[in-house]
């Protein structure tokens, strides 16, 4: 009798749930009703109690933030992923696998710039039209006494035919993450690059370096790749001048106790308000 | 049989990204709610929701759906990184009721009302015991199924129907006599 009633809330509640009104589920089981109503009364008053829409802001940079975790991790895949794997089946043949090896490196180098070319370095100049700067979105942030990271090369890929990637050394290669969060952000380059419409970026980090301020203690940090990539059109016109934000952001992984050091999409872009800090 | 279990992985782990990238919609708002009633601070349980999907992703490789749906294991990231949180908030600062956060828009009558309403009943939820309150949590909050729930708390749904009724019985006892 009890298992029976115990079903019966516990249909009403996923009723309730899924937003069908009290009076509905009560006149379904007349013989149960006065018995129901006031436990469907306490869920919903316990349910009233805890009001609270998650903003649409926040679930849509958490999309965001999910979406460039998941490109990420394709893209790790995809760089993991032996270009031959049949040969790795034949044990006697790495010989012939180191020579395979070296002969694609000799190629890739030698024929990078057919498959992934790349134009003449911008110059840096002070009166540049394009200006590339650094945020940190706030996460797990406060952890860190100071969190450095170093940047060995920027690199924009041009839209088009050609998709021209234009590669530049920052100015500034070491900038401290603790002291950019929020709309906070550092300039590392500014210079001229050519006009046009742009739709991917990248920055390549060579090193990070974090201290706790809990513990006072460094930490490594991880990186989903070296290359941190995102895409975030933009364009670059006459006579104007461009300041795009690079945001990355520090997050704790689970429990582990291990940081990650990520781009963030959404608070990135040429479009984005800061505050300029100098290093 | 496959021929090749290399596709099969590869194709139970496409499967999988597809599942908790479809489940995103459905079950972020669900999840920030669950984690707000722990918490009480709702920019912090956004956070921690988004948190859960990227800890999920992280983690794909090792969900095998054992008997254990994905939104279920979603909830049990969610619970252990509420844990986390407690635990370092914890020496911080103190959690108590008065985190809960209340609209700023209301008048500040309906605010002291609803002030109160939330610490009589956030002292009647405390005196449930521990899986009492988890189970009204994820049914009332998750909105999972009592199977579901059941498969986060390692119990049938049976016990789960019967531990809810005895949950809302005790919470409505103590509401009541704390008028």
């Amino acid at each position: 009798m009890m298992n029976e009633f115990d079903r019966i809330l516990d249909e009403c509640v996923d009723r309730i749930n899924r937003g069908e009104d009290l009076g509905t589920c009560l006149a379904d089981y007349p013989e149960y009703a006065q018995q129901l109503q006031p436990l469907l009364q306490v869920m919903l008053e316990t349910k009233d109690a805890y009001p609270f829409e998650p903003s649409a802001s926040g679930k849509r940079t958490s999309r965001q933030r999910f979406n460039t975790a998941f490109e990420a991790l394709a893209r790790t895949r995809e760089e993991k992923r032996p270009l031959f794997p049949w040969v790795f089946g034949w044990s006697r043949a790495w010989v012939a696998v180191a020579v395979v090896l070296l002969v694609a490196l000799i190629g890739y180098f030698g024929l990078r710039p057919m498959f992934f070319p790349i134009g003449p370095s911008p110059q840096p100049s002070p009166e540049g039209n394009f200006v590339f700067l650094i945020s940190d979105d706030v996460n797990a942030i406060s952890d860190f006494q100071s969190l450095s990271i170093s940047i060995s090369k920027i690199g924009l890929q041009a839209e088009g035919e050609t998709s021209q990637w234009i590669e530049f050394a920052p100015e500034v290669e070491v900038v401290n993450l603790t002291l950019l969060q929020g709309d906070k952000a550092q300039e590392i380059w500014r210079g001229d690059v050519p006009e046009g419409q742009y739709i991917k970026v990248f920055i390549y980090v060579s090193n990070v370096s974090g201290i706790l301020e809990e513990t006072g203690r460094s930490i490594s940090v991880k990186l989903p790749s070296n290359k941190l990539q995102i895409s975030k059109p933009f364009s670059v016109t006459s006579g104007s001048v461009v300041n795009f934000v690079y945001d990355v952001t520090i997050v704790e992984a689970g429990k582990s106790g291990q940081y990650i050091l990520k781009p963030q999409v959404g608070e990135s872009g040429a479009d984005r308000s800061f505050e300029k800090i100098d290093g | 049989m496959s021929a090749n279990p290399d596709n099969d992985k590869t194709g139970t782990r496409k499967l999988n990204e597809a599942k908790l990238t479809s489940l995103y919609e459905e079950y972020y708002d669900k999840i920030a709610r669950y984690v707000y009633t722990h918490i009480g601070d709702k920019n912090e349980a956004e956070n921690i929701a988004g948190e859960v999907f990227l800890k999920a992703l992280e983690s794909l490789k090792s969900y095998r759906e054992r008997g254990i749906p994905m939104q279920a294991w979603l909830f049990r990231i969610a619970h252990n990184l509420v844990v986390d949180h407690l635990r370092k908030v914890a020496k911080r600062k103190t959690v108590s009721i008065d985190t809960v956060e209340i609209a700023s828009d209301i008048d500040p009558v309906t605010a002291a009302e609803k002030s109160m309403e939330i610490e009589r009943l956030t002292k009647a939820m405390d005196q449930l015991t521990q899986q009492q309150r988890e189970v009204l949590r994820l049914r009332f909050f998750g909105e999972l199924t009592s199977k579901e729930t059941g498969s986060i708390l390692r119990k049938s749904d049976g016990a789960v129907r019967e531990m809810q009724r005895t949950a809302i019985e005790k919470l409505r006892k103590l509401l009541v006599a704390e008028q």
